[in-house]
C-alpha cells in the first residue's frame, strides 16, 4: 500500500509531500503523546495523530518518519505547516475520528508494528 | 574480617542517604506472643519467611520468634506451647531512619537474617533482610545515582559524570540554550543537534537515538525546571556525549522520576502530548549510559553518552 492508498482509504487531503505519493507505507502507527512517537516508532513509520502542534513535526524529524496523518479535521497551525516544510515530511489531513481511520487502514491489511511477525 | 567489616560499611557509605524506611518490607507479617509456636510455624510456611516479629496490643515489639526457634521446638515437643514462653526478648532492631551504612553494620556484627523496623517509639513498622537490601541497592544502580556533598561539587562543574574525562563547555562542538518555559520549542534543540551528527557523517540510527533521548531532556527542561537551560555535545573518539544542565528546581524524587507513567506535568502540557510520564525512562532507553545529577533547587544536569560502534537498536524495540 503506497500513501497514495492511504489517503483514498482515509477521504484524506494531501497537504505537504505530493513527491512522495507513490511511496510504499510498510509501517504505521497512532498516537497523541509525543514520547510515544519517541519511543516506540521505528524510521519511515507513517503516524495517525491527533496533536497538531509542532511538536509533532519535531518529534517526527528527530524520528524519520515518513508522514502525520492528521485526524478528526482538526486545523494546523501554520507553523506547524511550516516546519513540515522545512522538512521532507509527508502531511496527510482527513475528517475522520482517530478510531475509525485506525479500523479503516487495519480492515485493509495495514498491521501496527507489534503485530508484524 | 575486621577489613571486609570496614570496606562493607565504606562501601555502604555511597549510599548513606538511604533509609530504612525506604529498604524495608512494609507488609510485615507479625503475631502476639499468646498464640502458639505452631501458629508461627504455619504462618513461616504459608509466607515463606524465617522469622517473625511479635508484638503487643500496640504493635510495639516485644519479641522474635525464628525458625531455628521452631525446629527446636518441634525437636524438644513443644510446639503447642506459647510463642510467648521462648521468643527472644531481646530483640535488636533498625529505626525508620537509620541509613545504609548503620544497617549494614548491623547485618555485619550480628550476623541475623532479618531486623524488625520500628519508630522512636518502638512501633513495628517493617522488616529488612539481605534481599530487601540488595533489590534497593540494584534498583538505585539503575541509575548511577551520587548522593551527599559530591553532588553539590559535581552540579555544573566540567568534568563528565560519566568517564571523568573533562569537557570544556566552549569547547563543545554544540551548543543550543533552551528557553525557560517555552513549550513549543521542545524538541528544536534535539531536532538541530540530530541534524548537526547527520551532516557530520553520524550514523543515521545513533543520530536518531541522540535526537530522541535529548528531545526528552530538552522537554523535561522546559516543562519542569523553571529555569532555561543548555543543550552541549561532544564528540569523544568512539562516543557521542550530550549534557542537558540546566539551573532550575531540581528533580524531588529521582526515583520516581525513573518510573514509567510517572509525571507531575500540568494539564496543559499533557494536552499538548507531553507528560506522559516516559522523559526519563525513554532517555534511558535511547542512551548507552545515563547519568543524572539532581538536587532540589540546584538544578539538574543529564550526561548522555551513545557509542558510535554500537548499535542499540534491539534495546529499542
Amino acid at each position: 500500500m503506497n500513501v497514495k492508498d492511504v489517503i483514498k482509504i482515509l477521504n484524506g487531503k494531501l497537504v505537504l509531500g505530493e513527491k512522495r505519493l507513490n511511496e510504499e507505507v510498510n509501517s504505521i502507527g497512532a498516537t497523541d503523546m509525543m514520547s510515544d512517537i519517541l519511543a516506540l516508532s521505528e524510521p519511515g513509520m507513517l503516524i495517525l495523530t491527533g496533536n497538531t502542534s509542532p511538536q509533532s513535526v519535531r518529534s517526527a524529524i528527530v524520528t524519520d518518519l515518513l508522514g502525520l496523518v492528521f485526524v478528526r479535521g482538526k486545523n494546523i497551525p501554520p507553523e506547524t505547516i511550516k516546519m513540515a516544510k522545512d522538512s521532507d515530511l509527508i502531511i496527510i489531513k482527513t475528517d475522520m475520528f482517530m478510531y475509525s481511520a485506525c479500523g479503516r487502514l487495519y480492515t485493509e491489511g495495514l498491521r501496527g508494528i507489534d503485530e508484524r511477525d | 574480617m575486621k577489613e571486609t567489616n570496614c570496606k562493607l560499611i565504606k562501601y555502604a557509605s555511597i549510599f548513606e542517604d538511604l533509609k530504612a524506611e525506604e529498604i524495608m518490607t512494609k507488609n510485615v507479617s507479625y503475631l502476639f506472643a499468646d498464640k502458639e509456636i505452631v501458629q508461627a510455624k504455619e504462618l513461616m510456611k504459608v509466607k515463606k519467611i524465617s522469622g517473625i516479629p511479635i508484638v503487643d496490643k500496640e504493635k510495639k515489639i516485644v519479641g522474635i520468634i525464628s525458625i531455628e526457634d521452631i525446629i527446636k521446638a518441634l525437636e524438644n515437643g513443644y510446639i503447642n506451647e506459647k510463642i510467648g514462653k521462648i521468643m527472644t526478648r531481646d530483640v535488636r532492631c533498625l529505626y525508620l531512619d537509620d541509613n545504609l551504612p548503620i544497617i549494614v553494620e548491623k547485618f555485619e556484627r550480628l550476623r541475623f537474617g532479618r531486623f524488625p523496623v520500628i519508630n522512636r517509639q518502638g512501633k513495628l513498622c517493617g522488616i529488612i533482610t539481605i534481599i530487601d537490601i540488595l533489590h534497593k541497592i540494584l534498583e538505585k544502580f539503575n541509575l548511577i545515582y551520587i548522593h551527599d556533598k559530591n553532588r553539590n561539587i559535581r552540579l555544573n562543574d566540567e568534568i563528565s559524570l560519566i568517564t571523568g574525562e573533562k569537557l570544556t563547555q566552549d569547547k563543545a562542538e554544540f551548543h543550543y540554550e533552551i528557553v525557560s518555559g517555552e513549550i513549543s520549542k521542545a524538541g528544536e534543540g534535539a531536532a538541530i543537534l540530530k541534524g548537526f551528527l547527520i551532516k557530520k557523517g553520524i550514523d543515521k540510527d545513533i543520530a536518531r537515538r541522540v535526537g530522541v533521548a535529548t528531545y526528552e531532556a530538552e522537554t523535561n527542561v522546559i516543562i519542569h525546571s523553571e529555569s532555561k537551560g543548555d543543550i552541549f555535545c561532544f564528540l569523544v573518539n568512539d562516543r557521542i556525549i550530550v549534557r542537558v544542565i540546566d539551573n532550575g528546581i531540581g528533580i524531588e524524587n529521582l526515583d520516581k522520576a525513573m518510573k514509567e507513567g510517572f509525571s507531575t506535568a500540568p494539564d496543559y502540557i499533557r494536552e499538548m502530548g507531553f507528560g506522559a510520564g516516559m522523559g526519563i525512562p525513554n532517555m534511558k532507553r535511547f542512551a548507552d549510559k545515563l547519568v543524572i545529577l539532581s538536587q532540589r533547587g540546584m538544578g539538574t544536569q543529564v550526561e548522555m553518552v551513545f557509542y558510535m560502534n554500537k548499535n542499540k537498536n534491539e534495546k529499542t524495540k
